[in-house]
């Protein structure tokens, strides 16, 4: 095992955001060692996975879950790695694989909204931004042009140049969408999101699989698997199964050294001159606090006691109706369009800001185990079965939630496999969000009006659907008591520290946090390369 | 990117190119007419300069592509108008010399790399149009390419003389009064300027085509030429003209076949920019070049197959822990069915080819079935938006050969092989690697040969004039 373990910059998870941060600095001449807690997987086995598993409902099934490398799965019963302290549940979904989270999300690649970085000052609620959105948009482009990312130009996001492709064609529902909801004043635009239109990057144009999650055939859509082989080229080094369980500083508090666990439990020692840790709001969180030492009893990065705290994500209720005409969902990719008119208002004062979201899977499974479930059986289950195959359809609202240092990632008394502590989580959501809940609630009721629905069938008031968008556990800010990153990523207690991910995000806004995370991250690397 | 557009764009070029060149009135080239140096620039298509004399992303026509050959390395040359590292200081015979004898200005012998043998068909109006164009219309880039470097006793460019007297056919082509004008002009195009004989006839170990065989079939690095004749079931005897129009404009005959890796890049930097009559006319030749067999050849290489679903046996069965235990099946079902349909189809509207009656599935040489799995299909943007990615990263040797095997059972021809090893040759870049021996042993022996030869005839005249 003749394994060089050392580099100028070690990054530890390989999920986007690690990736694209590595991508960069080795092409700008460092050497680059990346540290994955799970296997390699390619595209392939994971598809053949899907077609062959009974659950195809579950879209962390094909994605193998290694027992030194333990990730969330709730179906077809909870495996117990994520512990919900309650009271609401944070049911995360997250994949520890070489390329991450990534392989399994629809791509959405937004960008926030200026107003977004300042809420604060605004609307008098949640955190400001340690940025402004100018400062950010040169790397929001850098990103865009990496992942291949198409939209509407007119979401409210500033842009100095233009996508770098068109969007996806239209779907056929999602046209009927569009020109009946006009009547009404809605404006249904194209999703923001990176999925090739045309080839690009060496990668085939969308063929309209409706597969995107939990896996696109064919990689159209941009993933895990094209950010690692990317930055392999490129020269830095992947090694996978490598479960790091401690960060390790010097006397004067700079990082250095990481020490890992291979599958056996056999201990590693790596050592760089820089460190980014990017392994997701909740992992990265946690190793923080399990690397606790005397001169930092609290964890590493912790002098403000913010890790693991504010911890965020954006909680969706929905209405599903069956509309007027035959809509036939599931014809072209999974989530192409929205709504963009309820991201920022002075009502952000008083409750949740939201994105409306139209699904465009295939309704043929929900609808068939609805409809067993409900013991319709026969010819008439062949009949709904068809009927609402064509007709069902659904929309849902993507909310604001404000940083809460009560909700929060801590070390469980729990031990995985190798004698890790479980990361534990504590989440409540509040009025203000039940509030943007209720308001969004008001427009489904149009919507559906406007679609000729019947069949109305709202998401109970206070239950909300979890969407992986994991935010604030490590929040940026230019004060250190209360914040653990500084505005270029950097930890406030540690010079040579760096953390990516959308966890550095202060504020989750209304759009899937990914493309933002990428966007930090790019910038963070930019800055390691201008200070090192 | 490149240089050569599509004629309709080119006049227009043209007219900017010409009207900086009457700017410079230094430029030593003598003024040519815009019509001349439009035709020179659609010879230079059909030539394909640009496949061999430009790097990927580099400036057009400025060479440095290095281009593997069993005895080491060729380098490509800048042949842009640059005085200094360019052909800027050739005269219209130096240039006419370099092209169909392989002789550069200050005469060196180039490699056969370069296709003079073919080139030496061009005519004198052909040379001079050419000529018009390199001189006015191509931007010239001073900046050296690097030198072709091979070892003893390749790097002895004076053994080529001995070469080209042993190979070189130096006279023009000839019309053939007996054959129509479509059938000429085909046979001037292919025995010249797109030089099909220089990939898809085999060569001997010296490197020379096999004149017996004809457009009979070659290799190109780890791809396979296939045979061009007119045997209806070893070539090409059973495609319409318009299949082949299709094919070479297109890169894709409905039914037939796809075109990816060399021939790819030849469409798409060149026969895609040719007029459609020339394309009838190599067409109408083709389908008259005398026909080479090959007795394994049961059936056209497009008439195997037909739709077959076998995914229903493998459902419920979980997949092996190894990768390379998969079966040919669960391959299919994990790289192949999304696009290609589980039963082979492939698209309605035929954007997905059917794997059956696919000339990829129905060769007995397989190489090119691996080299696409392998490195799937990668066209040039603006040419065309077809692309299949390859599979190079994440399937085995083990992998591609299984899944090779089964798609041939299934799909395409069940006598065809695949094997591990020659997935593994095919990998690391190479058809076989016994010919690449063989040829350097042959290739040595005549440079050696040529240079003893010239060592004992300047040892004579030595002598002689010592003598005297």
């Amino acid at each position: 095992m003749a394994q060089d373990l050392s580099a100028d910059i070690v990054v530890i998870g390989s999920g986007v955001c690690g990736l694209l941060a590595a991508h960069r600095l080795v092409m700008q001449g460092a050497s680059l060692l990346i540290l994955e807690a799970g296997p390699r997987v390619d595209r392939g086995r994971i598809v053949a996975a899907y077609r062959n598993s009974a659950w195809k409902g579950n879209w962390m099934a094909p994605y193998p879950s290694m027992p030194w490398a333990p990730h969330p799965n709730y179906h077809p019963k909870d495996n117990g790695y994520l512990i919900q302290a309650g009271p609401y549940p944070y049911p995360a979904e997250y994949i520890r694989v070489v390329g991450g989270t990534i392989w399994h999300w629809a791509a959405h690649a937004w960008r926030v909204l200026p107003n977004d970085l300042k809420i604060k000052s605004l609307y008098g609620v949640g955190r400001d931004w340690p940025l402004s959105y100018e400062e950010l948009e040169p790397y929001y482009y850098e990103a865009e042009v990496k992942m291949g990312v198409s939209g509407a130009p007119n979401t409210g996001s500033p842009r100095t140049k233009p996508f770098p492709m068109e969007p996806v064609a239209e779907p056929w529902a999602m046209r009927r969408f569009r020109e009946r909801l006009a009547a009404g004043g809605y404006e249904v635009v194209s999703n923001t999101t990176a999925r090739n239109s045309r080839t690009y990057d060496g990668r085939p144009a969308c063929c309209g699989n409706n597969n995107c999650q939990p896996i696109c055939p064919i990689g159209a859509q941009y993933d895990g698997g094209v950010a690692a082989s990317a930055a392999e080229a490129a020269g830095a080094k992947i090694i996978p199964n490598a479960v790091v369980y401690r960060i390790e500083h010097d006397p004067q508090g700079r990082i250095v050294a990481v020490h890992y666990y291979d599958p056996n439990k056999t201990s590693y020692r790596v050592t760089g001159k820089t460190f980014i840790l990017a392994a997701n709001g909740i992992e990265s969180p946690k190793l923080l606090l399990m690397s606790a030492s005397d001169k930092y009893p609290k964890g590493l990065a912790n002098g403000s006691d913010m890790v693991g705290r504010n911890l965020m994500d954006h909680p969706s209720s929905s209405l599903t109706f069956d509309a007027e005409e035959e809509l036939w969902l599931g014809r072209g990719h999974q989530s192409p369009s929205s709504i963009n008119t309820f991201r920022d208002g002075a009502f952000r004062s008083e409750y949740a800001a939201f994105r409306l979201d139209f699904t465009n899977i295939s309704q043929v499974r929900s609808a068939a185990e609805d409809l067993i479930a409900a013991g319709v059986y026969g010819p008439e289950l062949e009949k709904q079965l068809r009927y609402r195959s064509a007709h069902q359809v659904n929309v849902k609202d993507v909310l604001e939630v404000l940083p809460n240092p009560e909700n929060r990632v801590v070390l469980s008394s729990q031990k995985d496999a190798l004698g890790i502590p479980k990361p534990e989580v504590h989440y409540a959501l509040d009025d203000y969000v039940h509030k943007g809940m209720a308001a969004a609630k008001v427009e489904y009721a149009r919507i559906a009006e406007l679609m000729g629905g019947t069949n109305l069938r709202y998401t109970p008031d206070g239950q909300y659907a979890n969407n992986q968008h994991i935010t604030g556990t490590m929040s940026m800010g230019n004060d250190p008591k209360d914040s653990v990153v500084d505005r270029f990523g950097r930890a406030h207690d540690h010079p040579n520290l760096f953390i990516a991910g959308t966890g550095v995000m202060p504020t989750a806004a209304t759009v899937n946090s990914t493309l933002t995370g990428v966007a930090l991250a790019l910038r963070t690397a930019q800055h390691i390369h201008e200070t090192s | 990117m490149k240089s050569i557009l599509p004629l309709p764009i080119a006049s227009g070029a043209i007219a900017i190119a010409l009207a900086s060149v009457n700017a410079l009135p230094a430029f030593a080239a003598p003024p040519a007419d815009a019509d001349l140096i439009q035709r020179g620039q659609y010879l230079a298509a059909a030539g394909d300069c640009v496949a061999c004399h430009t790097t990927p992303g580099g400036k057009a026509l400025a060479g440095g592509l290095s281009l593997p050959t069993p005895v080491g390395a060729i380098v490509s040359t800048n042949i842009t108008p640059s005085k200094t590292y360019g052909i800027g200081t050739y005269t219209l015979p130096q240039f006419a010399d370099a092209l169909r004898k392989g002789v550069r200005a200050d005469g060196q012998r180039l490699y056969p790399a370069m296709p003079y043998t073919s080139y030496a068909q061009v005519s004198d109006d052909d040379v001079k149009a050419l000529y018009a164009y390199f001189m006015n219309a191509v931007a010239p880039v001073d900046a050296p390419s690097p030198q072709t470097e091979l070892s003893f006793p390749f790097n002895i460019r004076l053994s080529m003389a001995a070469w080209n007297l042993l190979f070189l056919d130096s006279k023009p082509f000839e019309p053939d009064p007996s054959k129509s004008a479509e059938w000429n002009r085909g046979a001037y195009l292919v025995r010249g300027l797109t030089h099909c004989s220089a990939c898809h006839t085999p060569r001997n170990v010296l490197m020379a085509e096999k004149a017996s065989r004809d457009l009979g079939g070659g290799e190109v690095g780890p791809w396979h030429a296939p045979n061009i004749t007119s045997d209806a079931n070893s070539g090409i005897g059973g495609w319409s003209e318009r299949d082949l129009i299709d094919y070479m404009r297109d890169g894709r005959a409905v039914n037939k076949a796809q075109a990816a890796g060399p021939m790819a890049e030849a469409i798409d930097n060149s026969l895609h920019l040719l007029q459609d009559s020339d394309l009838r006319s190599i067409a109408v030749y083709l389908k008259a070049v005398p026909a080479v067999r090959n007795d394994e050849d049961a059936r056209p290489a497009f008439g195997w197959g037909a739709a077959a679903d076998d995914l229903s046996g493998i459902r419920g069965v979980p997949l092996p822990a190894d990768p390379n235990q998969m079966s040919g099946p669960q391959l299919y079902d994990a790289y192949c069915a999304t696009c290609h349909q589980s039963d082979g189809q492939g698209s309605d509207d035929g954007g997905l080819p059917s794997l059956f009656h696919n000339t990829a599935l129905g060769r007995t040489n397989t190489n090119n079935l691996v080299m696409v799995l392998l490195d799937g299909i990668h066209r040039l943007p603006g040419a065309s938006d077809i692309l299949m990615p390859g599979f190079a990263h994440e399937l085995s040797d083990q992998q591609i050969a299984t899944l090779g095997a089964y798609l041939t059972q299934r799909y395409g021809n069940p006598s065809a092989a695949v094997t591990t090893a020659q997935v593994q040759d095919l990998r690391a870049g190479s058809a076989s690697s016994f010919l690449i021996v063989a040829t350097r042993v042959a290739m040595s022996a005549v440079a050696v040969l040529a240079i003893l030869v010239a060592a004992f005839w300047m040892f004579r005249r030595r002598r002689q004039g010592a003598a005297q």
